[in-house]
């Protein structure tokens, strides 16, 4: 990483490179976020490069690179919080007011700014730019995203994650790690369908290392969420939508506030599982 | 056996009663409470100026009569008196997180009555990261506990509880599930039995956090109020609501919850912090009551 850090411009238009660079490993990240790290640590995430640019008035912006290993970390860790809209950098990229993060490679980047300034704005995007031209080739998605069907699938809203804390944060389930997820064992991914009426049916997916874990897993979800479920493992939710919690070989489908019984059967039914 | 809250609880219910309903298979850790904790909510419209300049006059009014109120005074210093004896050597936990601290015209304005009430300067401290090798707050005899009001992306939102994590030895040990174990922080020998007042500034609350350090100025709102009590859980649950009210009002139903703040049930069914139980709180509101959500 230092001949990358080294290539990162020391000025981006009226904003300059301030205080000493610092870089921040999976025991140290502590020291440089309140409670945030964990964001990280759910992740194969090994280190953050943090550089801090200041302009004449002394408004300050904030470039964090973040080597998570893999492709597929650095897309997952960017998947699980995206709201503002496209801003066209690396692979992927979202920009709202003082926040643009992007992925590229096995690189995930967030640059921040208390400002929400015009000249603030232009300069982070121009550093964004430059940032990601020097992170090498794209990387690939993560295959478990192959297993969610694409109809009606919203691509903006797919998170692809390891652990509870992460799922609690894209949509909160349970207070309790009722599906058993640990990071190491387990690989997630959330989707968004349309529904119509701007309601969407969610739809979890998550691989177990084998069956048993897997059936273990959907027994503690199903006592702890749809302790009304039939059978068949679906149950209506308080809002009048419909959820279901299924197992195929060594993977559970949940499918959350699908508007019918029938939607929530369907949605299951289109999940593309490998053939084992 | 300890029920978990998810989502559909909250569907079913406010954030309030769920909090309680979780607490069921909880056994307190002392007999339940017979009398309501209070708690102060005051607003003012020029608690902030043009510029989101925070007004020391006016934030010195504020905590005045929410502190009056709170312990039915009609003198400040009177009030103070009541919580703060002149001989008590008093650690204010404050917070210095940098993108929201606790405004220095709320720590002004405390020290102010602190000293009004008796307390010796040298015997108050205002401090946050180190605490544990502070000698004011190593031999003090009360504690005053402020901080501002955010959300938490791992605890789900950050008052009065939270603002004792840096008493620990390490802050990293209470994040796991959620962390539930906050309370247990105001049980350690450093704090046991001494805080006095709970002062949760809402003059600047965040309902929402993006990016690194769960902060953008996009989700700051002037609210313009301070909540205050003796009840850090009271304090907290009532906190809670605001938040959920606001996320609701912007981000739409489904965010209405931030990741869920259990350590808040779980500071009054296991550490008997205080309550949870709306229906054992008395909120009192005092001042500015456009937008008051709650």
């Amino acid at each position: 990483m230092d001949t990358l850090f080294q290539a990162i411009p020391q000025k981006i238009l009226d904003w300059e490179a301030s205080g000493k660079d610092q870089v921040y490993d999976r025991k140290t990240i502590f020291n440089y976020m309140d409670g945030g790290a964990e964001v990280y640590l759910a992740f194969d995430f090994r280190e953050v490069f943090v550089r801090k640019y200041k302009d004449p008035s002394g408004d300050e912006i904030v470039l964090d690179v973040y080597d998570m290993g893999s492709s597929d970390e650095a897309y997952g860790v960017f998947s699980c919080d995206r709201q503002d809209p496209k801003a066209g950098i690396g692979q992927e990229s979202t920009f709202g007011p003082g926040l643009l993060r992007f992925w590229q490679g096995r690189y995930f980047v967030s640059i921040t700014s208390a400002g929400e300034e015009k000249e603030t704005e232009k300069a982070i995007l121009e550093l964004g730019m430059a940032v990601a031209s020097l992170l090498g080739p794209p990387g690939e998605l993560p295959p478990l995203l192959r297993l969610l069907p694409p109809d009606g699938l919203i691509k903006s809203k797919i998170s692809y994650f390891h652990s509870s804390i992460s799922l609690n944060n894209r949509y909160f389930v349970a207070g309790e790690n009722i599906l058993g997820l640990d990071r190491g064992k387990t690989d997630c991914v959330f989707a968004e369908y349309e529904e119509g009426r701007e309601e969407t049916a969610k739809l979890l997916i998550i691989r177990y290392p084998d069956d048993e874990q897997a059936q273990a897993a959907l027994q503690s979800f199903l006592k702890s969420y749809l302790p009304d479920a039939e059978p068949a493992g679906t149950a209506r939710e308080e809002n009048n939508k419909w959820a279901l919690g299924r197992r195929h070989q060594n993977f559970i489908a949940v499918v959350f506030e699908a508007a019918s019984k029938e939607r929530a059967e369907s949605l299951f039914a289109a999940v593309r599982f490998p053939a084992k | 056996m300890k029920k978990s809250i998810t989502r559909r609880d909250f569907i079913r219910e406010t954030a309030a009663a769920v909090l309680g309903a979780a607490a069921v298979g909880l056994p307190k850790a002392s007999p339940a409470q017979t009398s309501k904790s209070r708690v102060i909510l005051i607003r003012h419209p020029d608690a902030l100026d043009e510029n989101s300049e925070f007004n020391e006059t006016v934030i010195q009014q504020m905590l005045d009569e929410a502190v009056m109120k709170l312990v039915d005074q009609s003198d400040s210093a009177a009030a103070f008196r009541l919580l703060f004896k002149p001989e008590d050597i008093v650690g204010v936990k404050s917070n210095v997180w940098s993108y929201l601290p606790t405004p220095a015209a709320v720590e002004k304005a405390i020290k102010r009555r602190l000293l009004d009430a008796g307390v010796k300067e040298e015997n108050i401290s205002i401090d946050d990261h180190t605490v544990r090798t502070n000698p004011i707050f190593i031999k003090s005899t009360a504690l005053l506990n402020v901080r501002p009001l955010r959300t938490h992306y791992l605890a789900g939102m950050s008052g009065c509880i939270k603002n004792y994590i840096m008493f620990g030895e390490s802050q990293p040990d209470f994040h796991p599930d959620s962390c539930a174990s906050l309370g247990s922080a105001f049980l350690l020998p450093q704090v046991k039995g001494k805080t006095r007042l709970n002062i949760l500034c809402a003059l600047t609350p965040q309902y929402h956090g993006r990016g690194p350090h769960h902060f953008s100025r996009r989700y700051v709102w002037n609210y313009k109020g301070l909540l205050v009590s003796r009840d850090p859980v009271a304090v907290d649950t009532i906190a809670l609501k605001l938040i959920m009210v606001k996320r609701r009002q912007e981000l739409g139903p489904g965010q209405e919850l931030p990741p869920v703040p259990k350590h808040i049930q779980i500071a009054d069914a296991k550490y008997d912090l205080g309550t949870s139980d709306v229906n054992k709180i008395e909120l009192i509101k005092l001042g500015w009551l456009d937008d008051v959500l709650i």
